[in-house]
């Protein structure tokens, strides 16, 4: 068995002014490699928090969290990472955001060109390139992150609450895409939201959060036939069993 | 829209009329307040010595604001990056920036005579605080996320401060230009006073020992011409400059 991402016994303590925080405890987990795993829970459950520790951008109080064989102590070339408020930078045109992450590796200007044309073609953004963010609609500043993130072929896609802040047509379009791109690519997605529905139709296998501290409640296999309907009875069953698990409605928070 | 843009002249061709009117009534002798025509005619008789003594002024803002700018952004993006060189120089700006650059005029004049040297640097001073205060600025109000992505992409300090911190500041940079052009401008007349003896502000000072007050009111005129125009300038160049950020703010300021 690979255990392409491991998290031993991983905890997260934030120092407050009056008291401490405990945002996380005990968190063990083993991801497959090429695996789509939904990180799941209302917020404030410490969902996001282990995501930026698995991006390198928060340390771990306790514990060890390694990906692809390399523990992580820091911002990794095997991980990539894509925002809910997107973090486009809006004096770049999409080219040159989709260039940020090869451009800050080395990569010459001019495989650093022909690689972004080639994701931004897969993200549907082809014509867009000389378009500065604020002319964009909301769905295609994340497929700009999406691609940027791509670009430099991390073993893991991290992905935090992508489609959080997009109105649910534009949202049910980029989960087929990313599930489109996830088949071709085969990489692997830790992918953090709050909403049922989403992880029931993207993921392979979903990890439940309870709240205070955060800990994983549960750990669902999700065996459904791809391309999911959100009717189909092991939908709704399964649907019914994480509601349960969240203990809220459809969409929580 | 372009009567409400003409609006702006209503207040000067009262001031206008107001001013034909005092001279009609007599409230002052003419030598002591000529009329406009008079006035106007220095624009056409003394049209040298106008134009020789604003090129002085303009000379030496451009030289002590383009000082100012060179030492001020660099300085500022520095101080706004780390947060050590912001606690070693906080104390002074604040102390600095209050002080009136004429009240240094007598020190500059012991220290370094009559002549450009002196005027030069208080322009100088005039100029640096307000570019380096809004460039600090611009640093601190740079979007998190963004600094994020750039540390998960293990983006290099040089490309973080020429690619992020320089570009993000920029707005505010601008708004600091204009301030400090503003300052320069306005330390220019008060130290061609004291200090040198060319440029609007000694050819002012000269107007009144020789009674020359059309020459005064000409000397004025131009001063708030080249002030408004300056102004405009910095405005233009920014919104050049600045195109990304078009969208982003409810208004250009």
């Amino acid at each position: 068995m690979n255990r392409f991402i491991e998290c031993v016994g991983v905890g997260k303590i934030f120092p407050g002014k009056n008291e401490a925080m405990e945002a996380l405890r005990g968190i063990d987990f083993v991801g497959q490699e090429g695996e789509f795993v939904c990180l799941l829970g209302r917020s404030g459950c410490g969902k996001s928090t282990l995501l930026m520790m698995m991006a390198g951008l928060e340390t771990a109080t306790s514990g060890q969290i390694a990906v692809a064989g390399h523990e992580i102590r820091g911002p990794s070339s095997d991980t990539a990472i894509v925002f809910q408020d997107h973090g486009l930078f809006p004096w770049m045109t999409v080219q040159k955001n989709v260039e940020f992450n090869m451009k800050a590796r080395g990569t010459p200007a001019a495989q650093r060109r022909e690689t972004a044309r080639q994701f931004i073609e897969m993200t549907s953004l082809t014509g867009f390139g000389d378009r500065y963010p604020h002319e964009l609609s909301g769905g295609m500043r994340q497929r700009v992150g999406i691609a940027r993130a791509l670009t430099t072929r991390p073993k893991a896609l991290l992905m935090d609450e992508p489609f959080g802040a997009l109105d649910a047509q534009t949202r049910g379009k980029l989960q087929d895409e990313l599930l489109q791109i996830w088949e071709k690519q085969r990489t692997t997605v830790l992918f953090v939201t709050h909403s049922i529905d989403e992880a029931l139709l993207l993921a392979d296998r979903i990890l439940v959060f309870s709240p205070r501290p955060g800990r994983i409640a549960a750990d669902i296999k999700v065996d459904l036939p791809r391309p999911r309907v959100s009717q189909s009875p092991g939908f709704t069953a399964l649907a019914r069993e994480l509601r349960g698990l969240v203990g809220a409605d459809r969409e929580i928070d | 829209m372009q009567w409400r843009r003409a609006l702006g002249l209503l207040p000067l061709a009262l001031l206008f009329i107001a001013w034909q009117v005092a001279v009609e009534l007599k409230v002052y002798p003419t030598v002591l307040l000529p009329p406009p025509a008079k006035v106007a005619d220095v624009f056409v008789n003394d049209w040298d010595t106008l134009l020789e003594n604003a090129a002085a002024s303009l000379a030496r803002v451009v030289i002590g604001i383009g000082l100012s700018f060179c030492v001020a952004v660099p300085l500022g993006l520095l101080i706004g990056r780390y947060r050590i060189l912001d606690m070693l120089t906080d104390w002074s700006i604040q102390i600095f920036r209050s002080v009136p650059p004429i009240s240094l005029i007598p020190m500059a004049i012991l220290l370094l005579g009559i002549g450009d040297k002196p005027a030069i640097s208080l322009i100088f001073l005039s100029g640096l605080w307000p570019l380096l205060i809004n460039t600090i600025f611009g640093v601190r109000g740079i979007e998190r996320t963004l600094m994020k992505v750039a540390r998960a992409a293990r983006a290099g300090e040089f490309l973080v401060l020429r690619d992020i911190i320089l570009p993000a500041s920029l707005p505010a940079i601008f708004t600091g230009l204009r301030l400090a052009v503003g300052a320069g401008w306005l330390t220019v007349v008060t130290a061609e006073m004291i200090a040198v003896k060319s440029g609007l502000g000694y050819m002012i000072l000269n107007g009144q020992l020789t009674f020359r007050s059309d020459l005064i009111i000409a000397g004025i005129i131009v001063i708030g011409a080249i002030g408004l125009l300056a102004d405009q300038l910095v405005r233009l160049v920014r919104a050049r400059v600045c195109r990304w950020q078009e969208g982003l703010t409810v208004s250009s300021e």
